[in-house]
């Protein structure tokens, strides 16, 4: 009995040291894939290939920078790697103060002038750029975009990144300059009375049919 | 001979759905409370339409359906089915009715994906949605995870006669406690106990990053909800991206990696089998196939040059490979820096690991790392009959919670799953070419829906063609349920015109 135990334990162990040695295999392929074999796998790339080579840039030429929106952005990133841009959004959610610098989020969407609570046409999903800034300049937005505010729109210029080097290979533009093209504002929200009456209604409905099944279930237990 | 259902057994599938709804219409309540804590007046009014919806038609087909007969097996599995799809319908009131959706149809779409804890969604604007919406949008698919029958089974249900049946019609077969409303009720406190913990650390985290406390404390909560359940929803349209954190990002995948892991073995670590994390097959496989994706995403974008160094590679990498494994779908790249950056090659790595997809009986969808396991034991097992003699018995074990021997019935409903998975890939993929969608794009959006998983190349839209949202719409819902829900509605239909 005692030495079938120990069979057990030793298969065990053994089972356990194999699917090690398999997950360790993995991870060793992994390191070697990116140290040894890394350059000779990337030899015949150059840096960030360029997806689209007949992209055209706009002409729209600002004092400090080619003036561009996100879809370009994204859908031409290499291309635009490393160059001073002029982007303007507007700002929703919060500025993230992180130190002397702060992240901010600025869409050029359809509902950069006029949110959906406002009564804006839908116009598809959002779209903007991440936006790393001095927080003495992200502070000077008053009113950040959600759904009881219609945000700031403001004009920044800054170097756009396709992937930065300082942000683990985030996206952004690194801004130098903010300015306020429009101060945001609170949304007035109208009550909507004759939803109102309608849930209340319903429910009403629900309690009445609540107690009915209470006087069936009363009747069926009999 | 089929038998044409008679109207006793539609009584027992109407009694056992209108139950399940009314857990939907209840679970409404979580954010109609935000709604009037943040006096977001119109969405709490949109929300008790929905609450009185669900609560009148629940409550309208118990009174219809009282009857006492029993359940069997064709009706727990119909009554999944059927109570989804009346759960999306009705569930898609508040979506609807906030304006942000082209069509109800749309709102469906996000409130299937939802429940399915898929991540895909067409609500337009959704940085301007309000905390009541949000809060919605999350709930679903927190709810979702655990599956809303399992709702319904841990409130609503007092007797047990009947309740493994739709327990299991929801992809769900493992019971944890000889009864399966003490296992579901299990299933919430495991899942509650993670939340609490998991959305005080993101809290802190939140608010270290820089978010206000209230804000820190809402996305924690939704981006819990969102990975715990292996869902994607985010409460910004930059999904996690927004954050621009290493640290959200690494306490975000232990928390979407635990969740795709199987209930069962959850419990059976919480009971002290510590060792079983070690040698459950679905564990094994998953590491396995994870370091086979991101073998092939590292190495496509290596050969592209796409991130400046190693650790930006890795980083942006692992977690895209992890989050499209375990179906999860939150991303820290935009959708499109798919098809602009990262090409073909790491495109493919990512859809092999969402088509992979997570454990059985967990939030996640996909084949499961189980199935992998059994098939690729069982191709093992005829090899080694291949080269053995015929008069040679080879046996071939695997490890799940318990030792078992591998079977061929075993291996053959593995493989049965698995091509049905492929089957609604593949229907999603030719939809998405006939509608002009490059090959690859099509391909990794079908595959996102038909795996609930959620990343999205950009094939997703509110401005895709309506047939392409109704198959992305069933791919979700065929998948999550793991198909034989679906065929035994299937059955019914046929069987109410053609069964005698």
């Amino acid at each position: 009995m005692r030495m079938v135990i120990n069979h057990k334990e030793e298969s065990c162990m053994l089972n356990g040291r194999l699917k090690c040695l398999w997950l360790t295999f993995a991870v060793v392929i992994e390191v070697f894939l990116l140290t040894v074999s890394g350059p000779a796998l990337g030899e015949t790339a150059v840096l960030q290939i360029p997806l689209n080579p007949d992209y055209a840039f706009p002409n729209k030429d600002t004092p400090h920078g080619l003036e561009v929106n996100s879809a370009p952005l994204v859908e031409n990133a290499s291309a635009w790697n490393g160059r001073t841009i002029a982007f303007k959004g507007e700002a929703i959610g919060e500025a993230m103060v992180r130190g002397k610098m702060a992240w901010i989020h600025l869409n050029d969407d359809a509902y950069m002038w006029k949110n959906i609570e406002e009564g804006a046409q839908l116009g598809g999903y959002n779209s903007g750029h991440a936006v790393w800034i001095s927080a003495d300049l992200a502070m000077k937005i008053r009113y950040f975009g959600d759904f009881k505010h219609e945000g700031d729109v403001v004009n920044i210029v800054g170097t756009f990144h396709a992937a930065c080097p300082q942000h683990g290979g985030d996206m952004d533009i690194h801004a130098s300059t903010l300015d306020i093209v429009r101060v945001g504002h609170p949304v007035r929200e109208a009550f909507n009375t004759s939803r109102a009456i309608m849930a209340l209604f319903l429910l009403a409905v629900a309690f009445a049919l609540h107690r009915l099944r209470a006087i069936i279930r009363r009747r069926h237990a009999f | 001979m089929i038998v044409r259902p008679r109207w006793a057994d539609f009584k027992i599938i109407g009694l056992y759905t209108g139950k399940v709804i009314i857990g939907v219409g209840l679970l409404m309540v979580i954010p109609l409370a935000t709604s009037l804590l943040f006096r977001e007046w119109n969405p709490a009014i949109d929300l008790l339409l929905g609450i009185g919806a669900c609560l009148v038609f629940g409550l309208g087909l118990e009174v219809l359906c009282q009857t006492s007969r029993d359940m069997a097996w064709g009706h727990g599995l119909v009554v999944v089915s059927f109570s989804w799809f009346m759960a999306t319908i009705l569930g898609a009131i508040p979506h609807y009715l906030s304006g942000h959706f082209g069509s109800y149809l749309d709102a469906m779409f996000d409130v299937m994906s939802g429940y399915t804890t898929t991540g895909l969604y067409l609500l337009q604007d959704l940085d301007h949605v309000s905390h009541g919406l949000n809060m919605w949008r999350h709930v679903l698919t927190f709810a979702g995870g655990q599956g809303i029958v399992v709702v319904a089974l841990t409130f609503l249900f007092q007797g047990t006669a009947g309740a493994y049946k739709i327990y299991v019609g929801e992809g769900k077969d493992e019971r944890l406690l000889p009864n399966v409303i003490q296992t579901a009720r299990v299933i919430w406190l495991v899942s509650l106990a993670y939340l609490v913990v998991g959305t005080l650390f993101l809290w802190i985290v939140g608010m270290w990053l820089g978010q206000g406390p209230v804000k820190a404390l809402l996305h924690g909560v939704w981006i819990f909800m969102s990975s715990w359940s292996t869902g994607g929803f985010a409460p910004q349209s930059y999904n996690t991206i927004y954050y621009h954190s290493l640290l959200y990002e690494v306490v975000t995948i232990p928390i979407f990696v635990i969740g795709s892991f199987n209930f069962a073995l959850h419990w059976a670590v919480w009971a002290g089998e510590k060792k079983e994390i070690y040698r459950n097959i679905e564990i094994i496989s998953f590491f396995t196939t994870v370091a086979i994706a991101m073998l092939l995403a590292m190495a496509g974008l290596m050969k592209l040059n796409v991130y400046p160094d190693v650790i930006s590679l890795f980083r942006k990498a692992f977690y895209q490979v992890a989050s499209a494994h375990t179906t999860t779908g939150l991303g820290t790249i935009y959708s499109r820096t798919f098809v602009r950056q990262w090409g073909t090659m790491a495109m493919l790595g990512i859809i092999l690991a969402m088509a992979i997809g997570a454990s059985a009986c967990s939030t996640g969808g996909g084949f499961k790392g189980i199935r992998m396991g059994i098939i690729f034991k069982g191709v093992i097992q005829d090899v080694r009959r291949l080269i053995s003699p015929e008069s040679a018995r080879i046996v071939e074990k695997w490890h799940h919670l318990s030792t078992r021997l591998l079977d061929d019935a075993t291996v053959r409903m593995a493989m049965l799953i698995v091509l049905s998975y492929v089957g609604i890939y593949a229907l999603g993929t030719v939809v998405g070419v006939y509608y002009g969608y490059d090959l690859v794009e099509a391909m990794f959006d079908a595959v996102s829906a038909g795996s609930n998983t959620g990343l999205s190349c950009g094939v997703v839209s509110p401005t895709m063609p309506t047939l392409m949202k109704v198959v992305y719409l069933f791919e979700m819902w065929a998948g999550r349920l793991e198909f034989m829900s679906l065929f035994a509605l299937a059955g019914y239909l046929v069987a109410l015109f053609r069964g005698r």
